[in-house]
């Protein structure tokens, strides 16, 4: 049986962590198990053990140190996905703490980053894919979300206009922008029921999207290379963004061989 | 042997070097729809020899509808009297006889003359003085010879008249040309070129300006005419037909050097069919030239290679195309582009079209056929029953896969499979509007023919009926309706199994549409597949004779521009109405419906290429006059107001709003304002006019759409206190802006459209009234001219916006109200199309003279092109203010826009205005063409080209004043050809006649880069 993993710790961010991991195990038909990762020093494990009791969730005392122990708990072979804060607290500076943003940079599993703030709903239904227009971009998602998916969900795609898709020429906008967004959809991800074409930037649009269509999850593909050229737009989408954000990470492979240039 | 002409050697050509292997080749395993072979030698071992069979297998062959062109160096006499062959078609049999001077045609009554050349008295005498003088000449050198006959055109030598070589039989030939080559040896003459330059010195002294001098080693023949003669005969006769390169089979048995000169059936390989197959099956001791196949085995493979046509057409083996890379697109193959190749391959007669979709492709593809006019109730093309679906079980692989649209035959074909050999061919007919057709072969069990019609995407209303063999199908129900019948023949031959799929469609309401459906197919299927494709094949031929396309210099230009011409060919029907959408037939995108693209950019290419086409898009708005008129009157106004966006009804389709980002209406402008279009289509029908010189539609349903039209400006204008007319709150071309008052484009397209209106009503009234305050009302109306600036202001306050330049912004083409947001676009000068530009393209006596220069200076650089229809015109501006380089860069993007889906947006359909607007840029930019002088009398057609430098050579062939003219232009001179006398004015001659066949016109001085107009 496949497990989605929800990494405790002792903030009160971990509440929207465990139900977060809840709502992903629904829609992948897994599993959720929680773990917390001791820290050696005097500290209380009531919070997130509690939790894990109170949701009927398996909980299980990793020791320190933590990034190691999450990662190793992470690449067990039933683990399909991990679920983490992003920071402690709403206000926080960086996007994603330190631990997250190890996490995202090292585990080859997808990872939900959860945003401390964030209100899960009951269940998922509406998910947010932006794409960018490229076969790196999209084979991920193709080939990876949807399998995971086992329940009925609403793919929202956004693409945000860049340099290489920005339309040439819209005749007539209420029908181009039609023919377009339905032209990317089949070409990048059938399966979506909606695309919602923007200007830039990305960040803003995906929280505003979000917002505007009560999206419950957003999905990004990303290297898993921070000095990467995407790598910025997925640290200002985390830092924003009020839903969890699934990033999916992309192997070497796959970047190597994009489809360049040719909207959509 | 063939020396050379001058001019270089026009028989060889690309035939090249002589290659001296010696190759067994396998008989070729493709179909071929004309055979052109020699007679002795290759179809019979000598002229003594038994024909029968040669004569049961060509009677076959023509009976399946193959041409066969007999070449032979003797008279009709001998062939017939040997082949005695009695064709009674489909297929043609011409016997070319007497070295390229005689053809004759063979029916059921035997042979009768078709074509003779003729040699004059000075030509006969010339002959006889060349072979007088060569006879000498070898004389002197100690060779004695023998003038054997004095035939028609043609004089001829015997080098060796031996007993011993009385008559040599082909099988001797290696030996004869050892024989003959020691006798001029003897004589101090090292070969037999020696002899040919000798013969042709002679030839030219004797006064022959074009001497043919041939050889067959035995014998040297002076002549004025060929083989090549013949074969160029054969040539142009089948390319009339749509039958070209590789569809012709060549067949001799001396086609390599025999004796140090190249072999008589060498002469067959002319220019006009350079990408023949071509193969000997002689003994050809020399070898032969690439890419002739060696196969040998005399007249008995001849007989092999009849055998084999016949078999293929028995087996019903998928035709094949003539992949001139000049003709054929590649369709992408790429997953992502799989609908662009659909709508870029869509098949189409303007009556019908069908997607350019793979076989297998099922729904939840783009697959689609459409009617034109057909739509349902809520005014989207409704579409009909698919009708090309086959099975394809496993190990199918897309990947080595290549699809070609051959644009000079209309077909679709499809081969290259590795994983299944799968080959396909369909069309839809051009001749039999009703016929739709396809073959498929692949290796058994990799293709089933499966259910032939399919039901399309969401349809609702879909019907089946089978009656028998026949399987029918229908779509929509009230309204419109659209039923296909279809029949499938399923065969198997060597390992293959072969898939023949004919169909037929109806389109109507009402319960008959089965039994009419059916009753086509029934018409469809005694023609047979074979005789609709060579029937089709000959329809786009006629249509390319009227609307060919050449530029010399730049082949990726000129197939872009072949690729446009034909869709523009595929859009519309010739007779009735033709509805033709924004996109065509290729593609649901626009639901089909007419706009402006249709007037103003498709229907003035198609005046000139296809005029009945250019009238039946006439009739479609004649139609829907009724419902311009009650347009108007709901308006309080008079006259007749076309929709911005017409379909079924004529009333108006044009979306009202649309739901913006975050879920607010937002109004669209274009129907409520957006009314140039009603100046649009009068423009349009006289556009018609001015090409084709139509009286009798001036005089009728062409008067009602300019008078209703100017009537409807007339009611529409503001005058105010001033006597200054105004057009408030329209919309121009460029609808970055929308909503202004005093439209520059609008107001002197309406101002132009009055005086059209009261001149029409004048003729039948002199003193008409209403004339009087037409042409007061349009005297009045303000035009936006600025002296000062010398431009046209493109709306009122225009030039008090933010002045932005595209080169501030982004390189065009670009949709920059995207980038920047329509609200602050709306604010600057930026513009998204030509609007004032447009006046100087459609209208140019009605604006300042000389204005075009400025105009473009300072319009072009806020231009973002951020529409299709855009490139196209400002290359054809371009080109005629004289700056070449420049149009050609906005031609090219016209050119290539769906080709490389340069929107995004061609998997719903190619961009038909955008293909009209390329054809204008060739023709009135680079041309330089215009229609000058008497409507419906005799009009001057104006030549005055300015080519860029990469185009050595333009040509276009059209349809001008009913008949038709080819234009040829270089840098330094016009060629102009017609059929009838008719005015034509070049540059900045005066006019003069032009008389059949043509002339030629110098530019002086050469055209590089000048003329501002």
């Amino acid at each position: 049986m496949s497990i989605v993993l929800a990494a405790l710790d002792t903030a009160a961010a971990a509440r929207p962590v465990l139900e977060t991991a809840l709502r992903i195990g629904q829609l992948t038909g897994a599993d959720v198990e929680a773990v917390h990762v001791s820290r050696g020093r005097l500290e209380s494990i009531e919070t997130p053990e509690l939790l894990a009791a109170r949701s009927k969730v398996p909980f299980r005392l990793l020791e320190d140190p933590v990034e190691p122990a999450l990662l190793a708990a992470l690449a067990a072979p039933e683990v399909l996905a991990g679920v983490i804060g992003a920071r402690a607290t709403p206000g926080g500076r960086r996007p994603v703490g330190r631990t997250a943003r190890y996490i995202l940079e090292h585990a080859n599993k997808p990872i939900v980053i959860t945003p401390p703030d964030a209100i899960v709903p009951s269940s998922f239904r509406r998910i947010l894919v932006p794409l960018e227009g490229t076969e790196a971009s999209s084979r991920p998602v193709l080939e990876r979300l949807r399998p995971l998916l086992v329940a009925d969900v609403e793919l929202v795609v956004l693409h945000v206009f860049t340099d290489a898709t920005l339309p040439a020429m819209l005749d007539r906008p209420e029908y181009d922008l039609e023919i377009w967004g339905r032209e990317f959809l089949t070409r990048h991800l059938p399966h979506a029921t909606h695309i919602e074409l923007r200007p830039g930037p990305v960040a803003k649009q995906v929280a505003e999207v979000s917002g505007e269509h009560g999206v419950d999850l957003v999905v990004l593909s990303w290297s898993q290379d921070s000095s990467a050229g995407r790598a910025h737009v997925v640290w200002e989408v985390l830092g924003t963004s009020s839903v969890p954000v699934l990033l999916l990470p992309v192997t070497p492979v796959e970047i190597e061989d994009p489809v360049k240039g040719s909207s959509p | 042997m063939t020396i050379a002409p001058s001019g270089g050697d026009r028989r060889l050509g690309r035939w090249g070097v002589i290659s001296r292997r010696h190759r067994a080749a396998a008989v070729p395993d493709e179909t071929f729809e004309a055979l052109v072979f020699d007679w002795d030698g290759t179809a019979v071992p000598d002229r003594q020899a038994d024909a029968d069979a040669v004569r049961d297998r060509i009677e076959a062959l023509c009976a399946a509808g193959v041409h066969a062109f007999v070449v032979s160096g003797t008279h009709v006499e001998n062939i017939d009297g040997q082949l005695k062959a009695r064709p009674q078609g489909p297929g043609r049999l011409y016997l070319c006889c007497n070295r390229g001077s005689e053809v004759f045609e063979v029916t059921g009554k035997g042979p009768a003359l078709v074509a003779r050349r003729t040699a004059s008295t000075e030509e006969d005498r010339a002959l006889d003085r060349a072979v007088e003088g060569t006879v000498e000449r070898l004389q002197a050198r100690g060779l004695d010879t023998k003038v054997v006959s004095q035939r028609l055109n043609r004089r001829k030598i015997d080098l060796i008249p031996l007993l011993a070589w009385a008559d040599p039989k082909k099988a001797e030939i290696a030996l004869l040309a050892e024989a003959v080559t020691a006798r001029l040896a003897s004589a101090g003459i090292a070969d037999l070129a020696e002899v040919v330059a000798l013969a042709d010195d002679a030839a030219r002294a004797g006064g022959l300006v074009d001497p043919r001098i041939t050889s067959d080693v035995k014998h040297v023949e002076i002549g004025l005419t060929d083989k090549s003669d013949s074969a160029r005969f054969a040539a142009s006769w089948l390319a009339e037909r749509g039958v070209t390169g590789r569809l012709v089979l060549i067949v001799g048995d001396e086609l390599g050097p025999i004796g140090g000169v190249p072999g008589s059936d060498s002469l067959m390989l002319v220019d006009t069919l350079a990408r023949a197959t071509v193969v000997s099956v002689g003994i050809e001791p020399g070898g032969v030239p690439d890419p002739v196949v060696h196969l040998g085995g005399g007249p008995a493979r001849f007989i092999e290679l009849l055998d084999s046509q016949l078999a293929r057409r028995a087996a019903r083996r998928v035709p094949q195309v003539d992949p001139d890379p000049t003709w054929v697109v590649a369709l992408p193959s790429a997953r992502t582009k799989e609908r662009v190749a659909e709508a870029l391959g869509t098949l189409g007669n303007g009556f019908a079209a069908t997607r350019g979709n793979r076989e297998e492709d099922g729904p939840g593809t783009s697959l689609l056929f459409l009617v034109s006019g057909v739509y349902t109730d809520d005014n989207h093309l409704l579409p009909g029953p698919t009708w090309t679906g086959l099975e394809l079980p496993n190990g199918h692989r897309r990947s080595t896969e290549r699809r070609l649209l051959d644009l000079h035959t209309g077909t679709l074909v499809r081969s290259g499979n590795e994983g299944t050999g799968l080959r396909s061919l369909r069309f839809v007919s051009a001749a039999s509007p009703h016929a739709m057709a396809l073959r498929a072969e692949a290796l058994l069990p990799r293709l089933e023919a499966g259910d032939p019609l399919q039901q399309p995407g969401n349809t609702v209303d879909f019907e089946r009926e089978d009656r028998g063999e026949v399987r029918m199908a229908r779509t929509g129900r009230t309204g419109g309706e659209i039923a296909v019948a279809a029949t499938d023949r399923v065969g198997t031959v060597a390992g293959l199994r072969v898939v023949e799929r004919l169909a037929a469609w109806f389109a109507c309401a009402g319960e008959e549409s089965f039994d009419q459906a059916e009753r086509r197919l029934l018409e469809v299927d005694a023609m047979g597949f074979d005789a609709l494709l060579a029937e089709h094949r000959q329809a786009w031929a006629r249509r390319w004779a009227d609307a060919e396309v050449v530029i010399d210099g730049d082949p990726e230009a000129e197939l872009a521009a072949r690729f446009a011409v034909f869709h523009l060919l595929s859009a519309a029907a010739e007779t009735g109405e033709a509805a033709v959408g924004a996109r065509g037939l290729t593609g649901d995108a626009y639901a089909g419906h007419v706009f402006w693209d249709a007037d103003v950019f498709a229907l003035p290419a198609l005046a000139a290429i296809r005029p009945a086409a250019a009238r039946a898009m006439l009739e479609y708005r004649v139609r829907r006059l009724p419902a311009a008129r009650a347009a108007a009157l709901s308006l309080g106004l008079q006259g007749a107001r076309f929709p911005w966006e017409s379909a079924g009804d004529g009333s108006d389709a044009t979306p009202r709003q649309v739901r913006g980002r975050h879920g607010e209406i937002i109004p669209i402008a274009t129907g409520p304002h957006e009314e140039h279009i009603v100046a649009d289509v009068a423009w349009a029908a006289a556009r018609y006019v001015a090409w084709t010189g139509d009286a009798a539609f001036l005089a009728g349903a062409g008067r009602d759409l300019l008078v209703e039209t100017a009537r409807y400006w007339a009611s529409r204008i503001t005058t105010d206190a001033e006597g200054h007319g105004h057009l408030f709150g329209v919309e121009g071309p460029d609808e970055y802006h929308e909503v202004v008052d005093d439209n520059a484009y609008t107001n002197v397209m309406a101002r132009w459209n009055l005086s059209r209106g009261a001149k029409l009503l004048a003729k039948t009234d002199p003193g008409s009234e209403e004339a009087r305050r037409w042409l007061a009302l349009a005297d009045g109306l303000v035009d936006a001219w600025s002296p000062e600036r010398g431009l046209y202001e493109q709306f009122t306050g225009y030039f008090d916006l933010e002045p932005l330049l595209m080169s501030e912004v982004a390189p065009p083409p670009l949709a920059v109200d995207v980038l920047l947001g329509a609200e602050r676009v709306a604010g600057s000068q930026l513009i998204k199309q030509a609007d004032v530009l447009m006046l100087h393209h459609l209208v140019p006596d009605e604006v300042v003279a000389g204005s075009l220069g400025s105009c473009l200076a300072f319009y072009e650089p806020r231009t973002a092109h951020g529409s299709s229809l855009s490139p196209a015109i400002s290359a054809s501006l371009l080109a005629r203010s004289g700056q070449p380089e420049r149009a050609l860069e906005l031609f090219k993007m016209a050119a290539r826009l769906d080709l490389d889906d340069l929107t995004g947006t061609t998997a719903g359909g190619v961009h038909l205005a955008t293909m009209g607007g390329v054809w204008q840029a060739l023709a009135y930019g680079f041309l330089g063409l215009r229609a000058e002088g008497s409507q419906t009398g005799r009009g001057t057609l104006v030549v005055d080209p300015c080519l860029p430098t990469k185009w050595s050579a333009l040509g276009l062939t059209f349809r001008f004043r009913g008949q038709p003219i080819g234009v040829r232009a270089d840098h330094d001179r016009v060629g102009i050809t017609c059929e009838a006398p008719f005015l034509v004015r070049v540059a900045d001659r005066a006019p003069q006649r032009c008389n059949p066949p043509g002339a030629t016109f110098a530019l002086t001085p050469p055209r590089r880069g000048r003329r501002q107009r």
